[in-house]
């Protein structure tokens, strides 16, 4: 038997064999390798957790590692920073040289100084309310080509997102994990039970931020980030507690 | 020297059945109103076999068979066949002549056929994959080889041109009454005892049209091929008995008529660029659509989800009575991508997306944006995304962030406000998405355009903070203010 043989075949550990010149496998072991195989029966089509980020370009995301893909990011906040995150996130998949596309509820984005390069990489479907959006969405994660999808909600009225039930959202989290794309969600607040990753932005400007050119905008962009992933974040009832306080605080 | 001739036997019989499964092997005569009112133009086999035949009266013929099928002729569908035909002829040889109504002559001079009866029934088989019967002759002339397909089964070669004459009869290759009468007279049979006599005799006793029908008996008929070169095509036709109701039918017909376009694009070597969608309604209109298809494909199961997203769930105000479909024939695609592009992975999945989300929320609000040809503020239309890679974009470099302030948060349409002014500068405002007192306002912006035009546009525009409420832009035209959107 050479170094780089492993001392036993999947099927021997399955079966509990042993080779003579192997030392012994744990009851332990056995066991591990008996429900390993059982899972992979009872599973067989369950994908392999899909790993891979979207770089952002912006520094207190891309320290996280950035945007998750196949799974669902919130960004959460009142007015404030969105069109700002929506312009820097175009700006970074231009950058990668892919596609995204923008799903504006509220019909509502208005970036044409991101200049023709980068709009040329962007897919804008203008939807009448959140339930359109949420149809729109969901073509789009299904769809599978696109490796950014935005979709914003920020604008939209409490009333049309109280309506969205969540049921939606697991849904998505099941497509996006399919998939291959970032899904981010700006909302108002935190609505999505469940997002891999949470982004609370709350900047307040103030009127001097008018003549301020924008990459200094960005760079001073306040960002909180809980990630699942990374167990920095607990989720759940206190997680949107916590988070709430954050933003009363901002 | 080599020729070969494909026969569709039945030919306007064939056109018609095509697409009729349920009818295959059953008594069925095709009748031509506007050629013969009320007679049989062709009668299937199983038709035959109840003592239906050509020339019939359609009453007489349904008093002969009760279950006989009685079906119009058409010349739509006959033109399709006629073009698959010629298609098949053509990837043959470039020496094709469109013979007669169902006819192909193919000059195969110059070709190597080491196999000719396995090369034969590949023609045939090809054919029989379109649903057509075909039979195929081949041998040293013209009119030979036509006589050869004439009785093929289904593929005949004619080696020894003597011996395959010697039992046909005259009135295989001559329809004139009165040579066949005098020929009969004289005691000759076949082509192989007509072919025996001396030509100078045949030339003086039955004049020079004899003569043409000797060298054809003899197999020395040299004619010259008049060559075709049909457009490319791709299109089938059906024509419905009763007008269609529901979708199923439909989609039944037009994944047999992928199916069949796809392998005729595959034979060619090429794929469909664009589809064209034709529904003739029985109110004389046509409900018809052009679907480009964005990654050129000859893939069935593509091409079909892109017309079953289209005519899902659509309803049409009249009933269709025909079905054309024609698809763009184009070169495959042979590119290799870059080491840097991030392709669609999927582009035909991709159009359909987009087909769906136009669908959705309107073909006016999906597309890649581009500012408006005017200075006029959130002036912008939608173009048709093309993503596919060039290499300008994938050279482009990143446009800098010179960008200043935050970008806009546009209201569509914008919000009417009342703005009151101290010292001509914006104090206070009251309007449906935010209102207070006004804390900082930058202004104003003087904005027009347009102005040799009726569209004439004149706006004021002012950057405001409003006391704890974030900040907004007002603008006003003619004496109205409105919030034209808020910053973030």
């Amino acid at each position: 038997m050479t170094a780089d043989a492993p001392l036993y075949s999947l099927a021997e550990i399955a079966a509990g064999a042993s080779s003579p010149e192997a030392v012994p496998l744990s009851p332990q072991a056995v066991k591990v390798a008996d429900l390993r195989r059982i899972l992979q029966e009872k599973f067989p089509a369950r994908p392999a957790p899909k790993e891979g980020y979207f770089r952002t370009g912006l520094e207190s995301i891309d320290r996280e590692r950035g945007l998750p893909r196949a799974a669902v990011t919130e960004i959460c906040g009142s007015l404030g920073t969105g069109s700002l995150l929506i312009a820097a996130l175009a700006r970074a998949a231009h950058r990668a040289r892919s596609f995204c596309a923008l799903i504006d509820g509220g019909r509502s984005f208005d970036a044409f100084d991101l200049g023709q390069p980068v709009l040329k990489r962007l897919l804008w479907v203008l939807c009448d309310g959140a339930e359109q959006a949420v149809k729109a969405a969901d073509l789009l994660l299904r769809d599978g080509n696109l490796p950014l999808i935005l979709l914003d909600l920020q604008p939209l009225p409490a009333i049309q997102l109280r309506r969205i039930p969540a049921s939606t959202w697991h849904r998505f989290h099941r497509v996006a994990e399919q998939g291959n794309a970032a899904f981010v969600v700006l909302t108002p607040r935190p609505m999505i039970e469940g997002a891999r990753v949470r982004i609370a932005a709350e900047s307040r400007w103030r009127l001097d931020a008018m003549i301020a050119p924008r990459r200094a905008l960005i760079e001073t962009l306040e960002l909180k980030i809980f990630d699942r992933g990374m167990g920095k974040g607990i989720g759940g009832p206190e997680f949107v507690a916590a988070l709430d306080r954050h933003l009363k605080a901002g | 020297m080599l020729f070969a001739a494909l026969f569709l036997p039945r030919f306007s019989l064939q056109a018609v059945l095509r697409f009729r499964d349920d009818l295959r092997g059953k008594p069925v005569a095709l009748v031509d109103d506007a050629a013969s009112k009320g007679r049989v133009v062709e009668a299937s086999g199983a038709a035959r076999k109840w003592g239906v035949f050509e020339g019939m009266a359609s009453t007489q013929a349904m008093a002969r068979c009760a279950g006989l099928a009685l079906l119009p002729r058409s010349i739509e569908q006959e033109r399709v066949v006629e073009q698959i035909l010629l298609e098949i002829a053509m990837s043959l040889s470039p020496g094709v002549e469109r013979t007669a109504p169902g006819v192909c002559t193919v000059d195969l001079r110059g070709a190597q056929i080491p196999d000719r009866e396995r090369w034969g029934a590949d023609v045939v088989d090809r054919l029989g994959a379109l649903h057509l019967e075909a039979r195929l002759g081949m041998a040293g002339a013209p009119d030979l080889a036509l006589l050869a397909a004439r009785t093929a089964a289904p593929v005949l070669i004619v080696r020894d041109s003597l011996a395959f004459l010697a039992g046909r009869g005259v009135a295989e290759i001559s329809s004139s009454p009165e040579l066949l009468r005098i020929l009969h007279d004289w005691g000759i049979r076949d082509l192989g005892g007509f072919a025996r006599l001396p030509k100078s005799e045949v030339a003086s006793r039955l004049g020079p049209e004899a003569v043409k029908i000797w060298e054809q008996a003899a197999g020395k008929s040299e004619r010259l091929l008049k060559y075709v070169r049909p457009p490319e095509l791709f299109e089938e036709v059906f024509e419905f008995e009763h007008e269609i109701e529901t979708l199923e039918p439909l989609l039944f017909l037009l994944r047999r008529f992928i199916e069949q376009l796809s392998l005729r694009l595959q034979g060619a070597y090429r794929v469909a660029s664009e589809m064209s969608l034709a529904l003739p309604l029985e109110n004389g209109e046509s409900h018809a659509r052009l679907f480009t298809i964005p990654s050129p494909t000859a893939d069935v199961e593509t091409l079909f989800r892109i017309l079953h997203t289209h005519l899902d769930g659509r309803r049409l105000e009249h009933r269709p009575v025909a079905l054309r479909l024609a698809m763009k024939a184009a070169n495959p695609e042979n590119r290799q991508l870059q080491i840097f592009e991030n392709a669609l992975r999927d582009p035909n999945r991709f159009g359909e997306t987009l087909a769906r989300l136009a669908a959705l929320a309107g073909s006016d609000h999906v597309g890649t944006p581009q500012a408006g040809e005017t200075h006029r503020p959130g002036s912008y239309r939608l173009l048709a995304p093309s993503f596919e890679s060039d290499e300008s974009t994938l050279l482009a470099e990143e446009p800098p962030e010179r960008g200043i302030g935050l970008p806009l948060r546009r209201y569509r349409p914008p919000h009417p406000a009342k703005v009151a002014l101290e010292r001509s500068r914006p104090a206070s405002v009251f309007s449906q998405p935010a209102s207070g007192i006004v804390s900082g306002s930058f202004g104003p912006y003087r904005l027009s355009g347009e102005w040799w035009d009726a569209a004439t546009w004149e706006a004021e525009e002012w950057d405001v903070e409003l006391a704890g409420a974030g900040m907004y832009r007002l603008s006003r035209r003619g004496g109205e203010w409105t919030v034209e959107g808020c910053y973030d």
